[in-house]
């Protein structure tokens, strides 16, 4: 069991390491100056010196990657070149807003994914199965920016049911959090629940068509309680490794929804950080979802580890 | 022009809303003076309240020195205060002066100061703040982006605590609209020698204290209960919401999220004035659209070329199809009709001129056109959808023009800053409503902005001359100069000046729109119980 875990601690980080090579090269060699972005039109010659040679970035590549990652290691993110506000304190009031908006879109995603895809297996090849999965295939075709504008105009400018926009902390007013967060969670939910239902329902079918199952039938057990009792449980093991990592998919999926409803979460910052060029901001919001989907990624393979069987029989041996 | 730095400053005239009842500028510069619509009860001013405001951009700091952007420039007008400020029309009168006094030779201002005027610390506010102020955006390495407005200050002088005189350099005739501008507010020198970060936390002597800024989402102010003007602000405090999706903000002021908006896109215009509790002013103010041809390439360095791309553009199109109706057609000089330097200039005809466009690219020696391409900055609605119109004008005298769009940050960086383009166009928003600042910047060879590469002796003259002009008139001649000049070579080629479109609660009373763009005047207005 140790040895899993160091063994997948280790390529936690080396991931982690690689993908901060990544992000840094790819961000840095994007077309378009930081400088010229932060200074706009009326940008001279020496101002642009000034500015790369305040913020380092005449230096070569290495050696910006080398005192970036050092000072990130340290906890230093740096400050925004568009407005000085130091990045680090700015993500740490940011995370919990995608975090809330991730966990709520993930809520949704499996309200709508374990019924619809238990009904599906259930009614395999009849016409609530056809429905399923015609519903399952318009979520997977709709963009979520489109769903999220479609949301608006019904609920907010036509029906003025709900804010079309902004975030109030559930701690300061939690009705009001959740009218601002319920269409932007529905936005990336529904779309998300696409897969999901497919996965669920394949995974009930096959469980369906097991012997123990038949068993079970064959004892007079009528179709409810099989599915409750026998086929559910087993179903949702390979579900639920899929909807793991689709949760870390849904929080770095926040960036242009986060930005629509007018979020203040990461998602929202990655986007201003490409639009502006804005590298340290970019840098540190990308390098932050990178972390939360491997981590979740990383939670996902220790844990089927431990529920493996061979696995757990073998440790005990 | 643009951007980033001047950006939401415009306007043209205005409106009222819900009935889009568009009137001529002459027709609603009388509306005040006739007091039309003006109930007693709407001038009976309310305290408290919010007054929430949505903006497209965040602030590029709040240090007046170091805020480059047009948003810094509204988010530091209402923390901090200036000796002068402009009126709705752009007209300078004192503000944290009492009076000043302009000796005869126009190389010295002697500025009298309010007593008993604090910084939101507590701090008095006196003549040394004043000259500590403009010697920090003086110092050589200050990094301020407006340093030719302090370039003819030669010394500044605290007379008294409550008394200070600037002594010139050279004769500077927007000098007490410089005064006015954002960047010359007052900051408490005390604080900053003790190594005060204003872009953390800005301290001024403003009608609103800063409370807090969460990048792209919002900026929170309150009141000022010591402000100098008596009773003012009247709102309890402000709320900026940083949307920078147009269609959210839009959302956002017709759901009535937000009751205050002086962004909003042309397009959804109609829609929000028609809706209910919501009305609309529109003014004219300096949002210049320019079609920038590269006289460092043939055949744009050609002046009669560059005149007959100039008449063939029909300007009613780019009004119609871009702005929906709300810009004007620039017709002659790019100085418009409410200011004072306007020189009536008849030039172009609205719907452009094929024939003689034609008759001009035959004298340049391209009777059938040339090829050539037109770069426009994709993340500016405007020029993407004026591009068509005027490439389609373009090829009605044989000019045949393709489009290309890039991204704002490769287009400053491969296009503007390296003057790589044939043809691309721009705009100018110019927060002072001086016509030094409408055209200087612009015209005059070797700034920043004259991309288009243009240089010539006589306008580099006339710029310099009517800007050091000491009275109005004299400065007036030298600017109906420039723009028959201007004309004449077309170094650029004026194309709209579009309106600025302000949507606020019918609740708000007594806001009057500034065609410098600012929001100065916020202080003023309340919202009815």
């Amino acid at each position: 069991m140790g040895r899993l875990i160091a063994t997948r601690l280790a390529a936690f980080i080396l991931t982690l390491f690689a993908a901060s090579v990544v992000l840094f090269m790819t961000i840095s060699v994007l077309p378009g100056s930081a400088a010229k972005s932060a200074l706009g039109m009326e940008a001279t010659p020496q101002a642009i010196a000034r500015f790369e040679a305040q913020r380092g970035l005449d230096r070569p590549l290495v050696v910006q990657y080398g005192g970036w990652l050092t000072k990130t290691l340290s906890g230093d993110f740096g400050t925004s070149f568009q407005n000085s506000v130091p990045v680090g304190p700015e993500l740490l009031k940011r995370i919990p807003v995608t975090l809330e908006l991730a966990t709520l879109a993930f809520l949704i995603a499996n309200l709508v994914a374990v019924p619809l895809g238990i009904l599906a297996a259930a009614r395999h090849t009849k016409r609530s199965d056809k429905a399923t999965t015609f519903v399952a295939t318009v979520f997977g075709a709709v963009p979520n920016f489109w769903l999220a504008t479609l949301l608006i105009m019904v609920f907010s400018l036509h029906l003025r049911w709900l804010p079309p926009g902004g975030f109030t902390p559930f701690s300061q007013d939690p009705i009001q959090n959740l009218k601002q967060m319920i269409m932007p969670a529905l936005s990336l939910g529904l779309v998300s629940s696409a897969l999901l239902i497919r996965i669920m329902r394949a995974s009930m079918i096959e469980v369906l068509s097991s012997d123990y199952i038949r068993t079970a039938h064959a004892k007079g057990a009528t179709e409810t309680i099989v599915i409750r009792r026998h086929a559910l449980r087993n179903s949702l093991i390979p579900y639920m490794n899929v909807a793991a990592v689709e949760f870390g998919f849904l929080f770095g999926s926040a960036v242009v929804i986060e930005d629509i409803f007018r979020l203040p979460g990461v998602g929202s910052l990655v986007l201003v950080g490409i639009i502006n060029r804005d590298f340290p901001v970019l840098l540190a919001s990308a390098l932050t979802i990178t972390v939360f989907v491997l981590v979740v990624n990383l939670i996902v393979d220790l844990g089927v580890g431990l529920l493996d069987p061979r696995r757990i029989k073998g440790s005990r041996a | 022009m643009a951007i980033s730095t001047r950006q939401k400053l415009n306007m043209r005239e205005s409106t009222l809303g819900r009935r889009a009842f568009l009137v001529s500028g002459t027709a609603m510069a009388m509306l005040p003076v006739m007091g039309l619509g003006v109930r007693a009860q709407d001038m009976t001013p309310v305290d408290g309240g919010i007054l929430r405001l949505a903006f497209s951009a965040d602030p590029a700091g709040m240090d007046p020195a170091l805020g480059p952007s047009g948003m810094s420039h509204v988010v530091i007008e209402q923390i901090y205060s200036t000796l002068m400020s402009l009126d709705p029309d752009a007209q300078p009168y004192p503000d944290l002066a009492e009076s000043f006094e302009v000796s005869t030779d126009g190389m010295q201002y002697t500025f009298m100061l309010r007593k008993g005027v604090k910084f939101h610390n507590g701090d008095d506010l006196t003549a040394e703040d004043v000259k500590f102020t403009f010697d920090r955006l003086r110092a050589p390495d200050s990094g301020y982006a407006y340093d030719s407005q302090v370039a003819t200050i030669k010394d500044i002088t605290a007379v008294d605590p409550h008394t200070v005189r600037f002594d010139l350099t050279a004769p500077t005739g927007p000098f007490l609209t410089y005064m006015a501008f954002p960047g010359s507010s007052i900051v408490p020198k005390k604080l900053l020698e003790g190594g005060h970060d204003l872009n953390a936390q800005p301290i001024g002597s403003g009608p609103f204290k800063f409370i807090s800024y969460q990048p792209r989402s919002m900026i929170t102010f309150e009141k000022n209960a010591e402000f100098y003007e008596a009773g003012k602000p009247h709102f309890d405090g402000l709320e900026m919401h940083l949307i920078a999706d147009v269609t959210a903000l839009t959302n956002a002021v017709l759901s009535g999220t937000v009751n205050f908006s002086n962004e909003i896109p042309p397009k959804d215009w109609q829609t929000v004035i028609a809706t209910p509790g919501i009305s609309g002013q529109t003014l004219e103010g300096s949002r210049f659209y320019w079609l920038l041809p590269n006289h460092d390439r043939a055949p744009m360095d050609d002046q009669k070329v560059r005149q007959a791309i100039a008449h063939a553009i029909d300007r009613t199109a780019i009004v119609a199809g871009t702005f929906f109706g709300q810009a004007t057609p620039i017709l002659g000089g790019v100085i418009p009709q409410w200011n004072w330097a306007y020189a009536n200039l008849d030039y172009f005809a609205p719907r452009g001129d094929v024939e003689k466009a034609k008759a001009l690219l035959v004298e340049a020696g391209f009777p059938d056109g040339f090829e050539t391409s037109l770069t426009m900055a994709s993340s500016f609605p405007a020029m993407v959808s004026m591009a068509p119109i005027i490439q389609a004008n373009l090829a009605a005298i044989g000019i045949k023009a393709t489009i290309d769009t890039m991204e704002i940050p490769r287009y400053w960086d491969e296009i503007w800053a390296p003057s790589k383009f044939d043809m691309t166009a721009m705009y100018w928003v110019s927060p002072l409503a001086d016509p030094d600042d409408f055209v200087y910047n612009n015209y005059h060879s070797g700034t920043a902005l004259n991309v288009q590469k243009s240089s010539d002796l006589a306008m580099d003259e006339i710029l310099v001359k009517a800007k050091s002009g000491t009275s109005q008139e004299a400065r007036k001649q030298d600017y109906l100069k420039q723009q028959e000049m201007s004309l004449e070579q077309m170094p650029i080629v004026p194309l709209v000046n579009a309106w600025l479109l302000i949507a606020h609660t019918d609740k708000l009373k007594n806001y009057k729109p500034m065609r410098s763009g600012f929001l100065k005047t916020i202080k003023d207005a309340w919202l009815e119980a």
